[in-house]
């Protein structure tokens, strides 16, 4: 545990000195002053607000997990510098959930600064704390950590570029495959078309699980049982993933 | 002792290593061996960065790539490279976490090494700045963060200029003094003659010949007997 909190502390600093802390701080700053101008503009309006506000922190996040997740695994490996690192009482399981636990503290950091200062708005625009909206944020990093390890995972097979085109490739198969198992059933295709169907939706990651943007931006009820579901499930596949990664990364030959 | 016996290493169908069973305790052993002879295959299958196809290596009795084998190495690769952004003391402070060794009796431990390589005025430097040089140097010193009693070094002097070749060396001996047993990569003769009492001449993955280096020259020159145990085997292919 002590080896992997030293690899995840060292990813993270990396990273934060890597410019990622700039691009956060950047948008972060972007971010504040858009969201004040359109509170300003659509004062009636604060659905909209808060739907811009959290989609702004995802599609920002998800481009920092997209970031990492496919290049910072990878140029360790590249680069050749887990010669350092894995001839030292390091095991390459260490390693992988070290780099992924630091990536992931990258994102929790992100989604952090820019939940503040989400809050921050809709606080100072329209009076009150929005729980919701932290929750679709909270949400939101869950899912981030998912799409991160599953990068990692494709890292371990193929090269950044083509990391970036699966990872990428997942994300959106992974935001409409239910609703692509709903409208097959719907139409009422069968057989093979629908195994196949089922098949995508049971392996590739259902990323909309962890979307509660509506229910944060329109007031309503969201039982508990939903977001610990959610929170079981990422738990479930990114471990899945990060035991497939360690497995493949064992076999790798450096 | 680093034992080795009856080590294969195959990537798919090529052999890079073959048939290699070697017993070391010289203070200094060198593997001589031109580009691709197996040299650093052999190294990286020592420190556990390579798993060999069949054959055993053993540290002290266990095998080389447990933790208790890892504690007791030192690896230095060939043609070392960073995290650009962490200073030279950050890097040493990394690597020493990962042994479980802090706090400021290890920084001063750590700073006495960079002294030793000859980079402490750089310490606070981003390894950005760094020379080639200058970044063998650190890869040297981040090798002996864990005190270590077996040293593996890659081509170690390869991108330093004489005065910091003349430096390594002296910190090598130095090292040989404390008791530290060191196996040096390289394919220049000069430094195993210099430096080694062993040496295993490795030619397309076979061990040639091991042992004294002055028995090797038998009267002649390093360079000449090893044109001749090279090139009398240089039919053999893997």
């Amino acid at each position: 545990m002590h080896t992997v909190l030293v690899i995840a502390k060292n990813t993270f600093k990396l990273e934060i000195r890597n410019k990622i802390l700039y691009a956060i701080l950047g948008f972060g700053v972007l971010y504040a002053v858009v969201m004040l101008f359109l509170s300003d503009l659509v004062l009636q309006e604060l659905p909209m607000v808060k739907s811009f506000g959290l989609l702004g922190i995802y599609f920002f996040n998800v481009i920092v997990a997209l970031f990492l997740g496919t290049t910072s695994f990878h140029k360790d490996i590249e680069r050749k510098i887990v010669y350092f690192i894995l001839a030292k009482p390091v095991s390459r399981a260490q390693f992988v959930i070290g780099k992924f636990t630091g990536l992931c503290l990258v994102l929790l950091s992100s989604s952090v600064m820019l939940g503040a200062v989400y809050c921050g708005v809709i606080a100072y625009a329209h009076g009150g704390f929005d729980a919701m909206g932290l929750l679709a944020i909270a949400m939101q990093f869950l899912e981030m950590a998912l799409f991160l390890a599953f990068a990692i995972f494709v890292t371990t097979f193929s090269s950044s570029l083509l990391s970036i085109v699966y990872t990428s490739a997942v994300f959106f198969a992974g935001h409409i495959v239910s609703s692509i198992l709903v409208d097959a059933k719907a139409i009422g295709i069968g057989g093979f078309k629908l195994l196949a169907v089922e098949a995508m939706y049971y392996v590739l990651p259902n990323l909309e699980k962890f979307n509660i943007r509506d229910f944060a931006v329109h007031p309503v009820a969201t039982p508990f049982t939903f977001f610990f579901m959610a929170l079981c499930y990422a738990a479930a596949y990114i471990a899945l993933l990060l035991f497939a990664a360690i497995w493949i990364f064992e076999k790798k030959e450096l | 002792m680093v034992v080795y016996s009856s080590v294969r290493k195959a990537y798919k169908k090529r052999v890079a290593v073959t048939d290699f069973s070697l017993s070391v305790s010289a203070p200094i052993f060198g593997f001589l061996g031109a580009n691709g002879a197996g040299k650093t295959t052999i190294m990286k299958m020592t420190v556990g960065l390579l798993a060999p196809t069949s054959g055993t290596i053993m540290i002290d009795g266990q095998p080389s790539s447990a933790p208790v084998s890892k504690n007791k190495i030192g690896f230095m690769p060939e043609t070392p490279y960073f995290y650009e952004t962490f200073t030279g003391m950050e890097f040493m402070k990394f690597c020493g976490e990962l042994y479980g060794r802090r706090g400021s009796a290890f920084n001063s431990f750590a700073g006495g090494l960079l002294k030793k390589v000859g980079i402490y005025g750089a310490r606070d430097y981003q390894i950005r700045t760094y020379s080639k040089g200058m970044r063998q140097r650190l890869g040297f010193a981040q090798a002996l963060v864990n005190d270590p009693e077996y040293l593996f070094l890659d081509e170690p002097l390869d991108g330093l200029d004489p005065v910091g070749r003349r430096e390594m060396k002296d910190v090598m001996r130095d090292l040989r003094r404390d008791g530290k047993k060191i196996f040096l990569n390289t394919h220049i003769l000069y430094d195993v003659e210099e430096m080694c009492e062993e040496l295993g001449v490795l030619h397309r993955g076979r061990l040639l010949y091991a042992g004294s280096v002055k028995e090797f020259c038998a009267g002649k020159s390093l360079e000449e007997r090893f044109v001749e145990v090279v090139g009398a085997s240089g039919s053999q292919e893997l």
